[in-house]
Order: structure tokens, then C-alpha cells, then sequence
């Protein structure tokens, strides 16, 4: 019934070609991919971890595979690149988290970052050489992004960057950072935002670590005094970081998240495997695996849509709440069966499932709340007008 | 099917379920054809045909002619279902007796014999040609009259006469209907947040649509959440076909229809708890459709069971 012709009878194959090949490639090199810490490690631990499989992975050709040649990728489906992230995250080589900001970013830099500039840059990240982070939330813009007030004035020397940004995902390792500026006049509110490529080693950022509820310090507080940015250095337009923003959030809120099944597959797994008799109430654990394999079938249907060509858009506000439902169905799951590992465990593996279930009540506020999903479902999905 | 093709079969198939519902919808199905289309390409004819009697609300027999499909009885017959809320046979043949509890449609009694799977004390399945005289026969009215069933049972010396079709596994013909039940859940699920949402843009409270208050917003995205999250479900259980991915999706859709109706009715209030409006329908034939082939929440205790007891997942669907 699908006629849809060579092209995606094409992308399957390779796809398959491509699980076959990884599969026996990571098979193979088991003991040079292993983390060499237990339980869920710290985030130092873990950072180093993905360092080292991006650059293993990258250097075999599999982390190129998927991505534009023109940015040191080998092209091919962006399939393949989603089978990537999916192996390693059920191997369980990466933190599912980290790995998700190479799905945000790097599409980012190459739709909108001068060609040149992508192309000198995205390879670093790929290749795990470097890390990015995402400069978007402020201490009074969250969920009201386009009220964001960090400043950016057009000087001779470039744009020169005033102001504060928090909660920015691993700013405390990264090398470059796509931030969202205020370049227009806070009344032109979305229309005067510009986004822009920043070295984390300007003078006049400072980079405060900030303490998380699940032990993990992610994320930290960004202040920038009179930083300065090369007018090479824009992505999209003066004005126009609006679009980028929107261009950006589709990703976090879909394809970026795409291994989350994954990874919350292997951890059900876990969880039947050793939870002691009768600890599993027997509906729950039908019903959280019934809402996995649906966010897992509304996401691969978003990765083949991508694949195809597609851009995303709102709908991916449905991916985003099937994701939080289904992992905070899955981590409640596993804190009442496995309750006394959750509350008083001191072995790693009691403190990764503490971590994990902790990070599990972040799925409904980071890349835009629950409520902010719902609102964006209303307007732009069901056409219900403007609320108010 | 190539996509025209599809798209014109629909819009025929949209028409019919517009237009007749019960025995003339049958022989509307005839005429276009869907027969053969569920032989040539199940998917497309199985789909379209249940979300559209779902949104519509129309019925056909069409339910046992699929389950007759996948077990390899396309003769026409028509097929006797599983009684309320199980997916066991409807018949039980033990000592020569033919013992009969299930379902069919409001058309048997046109139809001179009926299929009817049964399973033996053996635990094998055979099919058994009865004849439609030798069935007590009753219309079931309950919570959703329109829905067009009959209660059916008997009891029916099988010695000599109406014995084994060769029959394939009953539980390819239960995830076939599962399926098909899941569509026509969907379809009823989408026509009430088109009822709410219309509903929601009109009606004027405070000097605004309801539509401006979140409340209602929300509501109605929860609603839209939960029909895509049944859609993606099921589609993946026609990628990967087996009775545990369709009974997944049979039990999402069967969820998700209650939990649309919840929030479509809080929105539609007092209207739509009037027979004025059309609401009411889809409520009751959600609630019916829910308790064909297993409901939501037994299939989700079994998995639930199986999988304590297997201490295995299933395999996630690859990309
Ligand atoms: C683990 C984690 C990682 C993060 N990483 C990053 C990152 O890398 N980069 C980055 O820029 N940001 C990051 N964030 C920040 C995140 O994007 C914000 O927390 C989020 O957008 C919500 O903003 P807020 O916390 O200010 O909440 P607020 O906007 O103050 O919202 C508080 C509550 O009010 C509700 N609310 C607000 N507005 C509305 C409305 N219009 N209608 C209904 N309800 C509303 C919200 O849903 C929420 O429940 C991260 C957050 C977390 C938790």
C-alpha cells in the first residue's frame, strides 16, 4: 500500500545493513567501549565515558553515518544515526541524556550556521571532541523563552553579550554554546532575539555549577560580562533567533529523545529481572509497557518522518508528552517494586536507579513543560485560537 | 493499493458509512467491493473501513467476515465472535455437543449457517458450519442498542453432520479483530474531540469561547495526546503483527477512547449529556467496542502476568 518507492525501500536497506554491520562492530569491541566505573558513575565519569564512545564510534565511520558530508559526515538516512544512539544507549554505553544534545545541536549549527562555520565546527562535536551547550533559559524567561533579556549590543569588534543565562545542560564542559540573545528592544519581544555561536572561553563568561535534586550537577548558571561575539558567529539572521529557537525545539522534543526507549526498555528489563516475587503489581507493569512501545511507535514514526524529508514542527509536542508519561509511568514503576534499593540502597546499582528515578520528574519540564506542550497541542494542533 | 487507489476506496467507504449502517451497509461493502479488498490487501481494507464506521458510528458484519479472513474461511460466512469481554472460542465441543456463547451481528438470522470456532477438550480449535435455525438468537440491547448484536448460544449435537472446516490459529483471527476493534475505537475517540472541539470554539461563557480557557484547552490537548498515542500504537502493531502487539493496541485504543470521552464530555457539559447531541453515541459505543475481544483493562492485567511470569519484555519495534 505504500508506494512510497525506491527511495525508502532504499533507506530501509541501508538501514539494515548499517544494525548489522554496528551490531557486530560494537560486539567486537565490547571491552574498549566499557564504561570502567558501576552503577550510574558521576557526572565527570560519565562525560569521559561519551568522549571516549563518540570518538570510537566516529573514528569507525558509525558516528559520520546519517549526517551531511558537507559537515564531516558520510550522508546516508538519518535512520542510521538514530540506530546509533539507539545500540549504544541499550548497551548501555552512554547516559541517554548527554548523548541527546548531538540531536539538538548539530542539526541547529547546520541549518543555520554559515556553511563554513558548520563545517569547521560540527565534526568536534560529533567526534566527541568537544561539548555544546544550549543558552536559552534565564532566571525570569522559562517557559516565556521570547521574554529573555541577555543582551547583545552591535559593536565594531562584533556583538558584545551582557546578561545571564541558568539551567544550561552541561555549560560547565562545554566549548561553545548557541545562545539566545536579546538584540532588539524587549518590547519587539520574539522579533528581536538573535542566536549566536559562542566560545565558552571568552572573556567575561563565568560558569557557575548548580547543585540537582537527582546528585548529578547537569546543568549551571551563565553570566556574561561584555563578552565579545565575531559577526561570523550569528546563526539565521539578526532578528532572527526566533525561527532558530523554533527550529531547535522540534528536535529536543522528539528525535533528540528517540534512544529514551531504549534505554527505558533495558531499565524495564532490569526491573523484571530483579525484583524480588510479588513486588510488581501486575497492571501497572502492563500499562507502563504499554505506553513505552507507544512513545516508541510515535517516535520512530517522527524518525521516518525526518528521514524522508520532512520538517518538524508542534506535532512533536505529542512526542514530548508521550516521553514524560511513559518514563515517569516506568520510574514510578520501578520505585514502588524496588523500594527499599530507591530509598536506603548504598551499592551503585541502588544509586543509579535513585539517579534515574529522580531524572525521570525533569521529562515534564525540560525542552518546555508539560503544560507548555499541552498549550502549543491546543493551538497549533486542534486550532482552539488564541487563550485569552 | 497504490495511494490514489486508496484515497478513492476511502472516500467510497466514507460515503457508505455516511450514508447506510447494518444490512445495507453490508451490501454497500459489497458493491465496492471491500470484500475482495480484504482479501488483496488487509491492512487498507481493515483500516479504513473500521475508523470510518467508528467516526460514523455505522455497523456492518464485517467484524466476523475479518476474523473469518484471517482464519482462512473467507467463504462470506459469517462469523460467530467471542462473548462479551473474553476472547476464548464462542464454542466448546466436548462429547459430541457443540455448546455456543457469543456474539454476531444483527444480520445472522439472513444468513442460512453460521462459523462458529470452537475449542476441544483437547485444546485444538476446529470451526463447525451450524445451521442459523439451530441457534437461540437475542438482540442485545445494553448500553449501546444501535451497536447491532446478538447474543447467540446453543447447544448442538455435532455427531455426523456439521463438523471441522480446517480452521488456521484462533489467535491470528483475535489479533486481526483486535485491531480492527482498535480502528473503530480511534474513529469513535476522533469524532468526540470534533464534537468538543467544535463544541469548545462556539460556546460562549464569560463573554469568550470556552476554547480561550486553559482548563478546556488542556483537556482537549490531553484528549488529541491520547488519540495519537492509540494511532501510533496501533500502527506499529500492523508493522509488527502479532496477537501481543494487537492486543497492545486494542488495550491503548480501548484506554484512550475512555480517557477522550472523560475530557469531551467535561467540555461538551450539559449539552452533551443531553440525546440532543450526538455525544452520547460514541460514549456508549466506546464503552461496548472496549468489551469486544477483551477489554483494555484485562488485556493489560495479562501482559502484566505474562511478563512477571516470563521475566522477559518483548523486543521494542525496530526502527
Ligand atoms: C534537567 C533540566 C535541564 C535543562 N537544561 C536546559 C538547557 O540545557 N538549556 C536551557 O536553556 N534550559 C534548560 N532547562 C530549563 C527548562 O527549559 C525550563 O526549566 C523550562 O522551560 C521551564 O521553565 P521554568 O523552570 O522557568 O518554569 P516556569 O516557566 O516558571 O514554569 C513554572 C510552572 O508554571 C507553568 N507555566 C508557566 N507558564 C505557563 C503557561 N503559559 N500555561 C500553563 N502553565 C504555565 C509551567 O508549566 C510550570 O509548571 C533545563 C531544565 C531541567 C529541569
Amino acid at each position: 500500500m505504500t508506494g512510497d518507492g525506491g527511495a525508502v525501500d532504499g533507506a530501509a536497506e541501508g538501514l539494515a545493513e548499517f544494525r548489522t554491520d554496528l551490531d557486530a562492530w560494537l560486539d567486537g569491541h565490547t571491552d574498549a567501549l566499557a564504561p570502567g566505573f558501576e552503577g550510574a558513575g558521576t557526572l565527570d565519569q560519565q562525560m569521559a565515558q561519551l568522549a571516549k564512545v563518540k570518538r570510537l564510534v566516529f573514528d569507525a565511520g558509525w558516528m559520520r553515518s546519517g549526517w551531511p558530508q558537507r559537515v564531516g559526515g558520510l550522508g546516508g538516512s538519518t535512520l542510521t544515526r538514530a540506530y546509533l544512539g539507539e545500540a549504544l544507549t541499550a548497551r548501555d554505553l552512554v547516559e541517554p541524556g548527554l548523548y541527546s544534545m548531538t540531536e539538538v545541536l548539530a542539526p541547529t549549527m547546520i541549518d543555520y550556521a554559515a556553511p563554513e562555520l558548520a563545517a569547521a565546527m560540527v565534526p568536534a562535536l560529533l567526534r566527541g571532541d568537544e561539548t555544546w551547550c544550549q543558552g536559552f533559559s534565564e532566571p525570569d524567561a522559562g517557559s516565556n523563552l521570547a521574554a529573555l533579556a541577555c543582551r547583545a549590543e552591535r559593536t565594531d569588534a562584533g556583538w558584545r553579550v551582557t546578561g545571564q543565562k541558568v539551567w544550561t545542560s552541561l555549560a560547565q564542559y562545554a566549548q561553545r554554546c548557541v545562545l539566545l540573545t536579546r538584540s532588539g528592544p524587549p518590547e519587539a519581544a520574539h522579533r528581536g532575539i538573535t542566536a549566536l555561536f559562542v566560545d565558552m572561553d571568552s572573556p567575561g563568561i563565568t560558569v557557575r555549577p548548580i547543585g540537582t535534586m537527582h546528585g548529578s550537577p547537569e546543568f549551571s548558571e551563565l553570566f556574561f560580562d561584555g563578552v565579545v561575539v565575531p559577526f561570523d558567529r550569528m546563526l539565521g539572521e539578526e532578528g532572527g533567533g526566533w525561527a532558530v529557537a523554533m527550529d531547535l525545539l522540534p528536535f529536543e522534543r522528539s528525535t533528540s529523545l528517540w534512544h529514551r526507549a531504549a534505554f527505558l526498555h533495558r531499565r524495564l528489563q532490569e526491573l523484571l529481572e530483579t525484583a524480588p516475587p510479588g513486588a510488581i503489581d501486575p497492571y501497572r507493569l502492563g500499562e507502563a509497557t504499554q505506553l513505552l512501545y507507544a512513545f516508541r511507535a510515535r517516535s520512530r514514526a517522527t524518525q521516518h518522518r525526518m528521514a524522508e524529508g520532512d520538517r518538524l514542527g508542534p506535532e512533536t509536542s505529542i512526542d514530548k508528552v508521550l516521553l514524560a508519561t511513559a518514563e515517569q509511568t516506568v520510574f514510578d514503576l520501578i520505585a514502588d517494586a524496588l523500594v527499599a534499593e530507591v530509598t536506603m540502597g548504598d551499592d551503585p546499582v541502588s544509586g543509579r536507579w535513585r539517579t534515574e528515578y529522580l531524572y525521570s520528574r525533569a521529562a515534564s519540564i525540560y525542552g518546555g513543560s508539560a503544560e507548555i506542550q499541552r498549550n502549543i497541542i491546543a493551538r497549533r494542533l486542534l486550532d482552539l485560537g488564541d487563550d485569552r | 493499493m497504490d495511494p490514489g487507489d486508496v484515497t478513492l476506496f476511502e472516500r467510497s467507504l466514507g460515503d457508505a458509512t455516511r450514508r447506510a449502517t447494518g444490512a445495507d451497509l453490508d451490501a454497500a461493502l459489497d458493491d465496492l467491493g471491500w470484500p475482495d479488498a480484504l482479501i488483496d490487501d488487509p491492512q487498507v481494507a481493515v483500516s479504513l473501513l473500521f475508523r470510518l464506521q467508528g467516526e460514523s458510528g455505522a455497523t456492518s458484519s464485517s467484524l466476523g467476515r475479518v476474523m473469518a479472513h484471517a482464519l482462512g474461511l473467507a467463504d462470506g460466512s459469517t462469523t460467530v465472535l467471542p462473548a462479551v469481554g473474553g476472547c476464548a472460542p464462542p464454542g466448546t465441543v466436548d462429547d459430541g455437543w457443540l455448546r455456543v456463547d457469543g456474539l454476531a451481528p444483527a444480520t445472522l438470522p439472513d444468513r442460512p449457517t453460521a462459523l462458529v470456532v470452537a475449542s476441544t477438550i483437547g485444546g485444538a480449535t476446529s470451526a463447525c458450519t451450524v445451521a442459523t435455525a439451530s441457534l437461540d438468537l437475542h438482540p442485545v440491547a445494553g448500553l449501546d442498542p444501535d451497536i447491532g448484536l446478538l447474543r447467540v448460544n446453543g447447544e448442538i449435537e455435532t455427531v455426523g453432520s456439521q463438523v471441522d472446516v480446517p480452521a488456521g490459529p484462533w489467535p491470528a483471527a483475535v489479533a486481526l479483530g483486535r485491531r480492527a476493534v482498535a480502528h473503530e475505537l480511534i474513529g469513535a475517540s476522533r469524532t468526540m474531540l470534533d464534537l468538543a472541539c467544535d463544541h469548545a470554539r462556539g460556546r460562549i461563557q464569560f463573554d469568550r469561547p470556552i476554547a480561550s480557557f486553559q482548563a478546556v484547552r488542556h483537556r482537549l490537548a490531553e484528549a488529541l495526546v491520547a488519540v495519537a498515542m492509540a494511532e501510533a500504537m496501533l500502527e506499529a502493531a500492523w508493522l509488527d503483527p502479532t496477537p501481543d502487539t494487537s492486543a497492545m493496541a486494542k488495550a491503548v485504543a480501548g484506554r484512550q477512547a475512555k480517557t477522550t470521552a472523560r475530557h469531551c464530555q467535561q467540555v461538551l457539559a450539559g449539552i452533551g449529556f443531553t440525546v440532543e447531541h450526538p455525544f452520547h453515541r460514541y460514549v456508549r459505543r466506546t464503552l461496548v467496542l472496549d468489551a469486544l475481544l477483551g477489554t483494555a483493562a484485562s488485556l493489560t492485567t495479562a501482559l502484566g502476568v505474562e511478563l512477571v511470569d516470563q521475566r522477559r519484555l518483548p523486543p521494542l519495534l525496530p526502527l
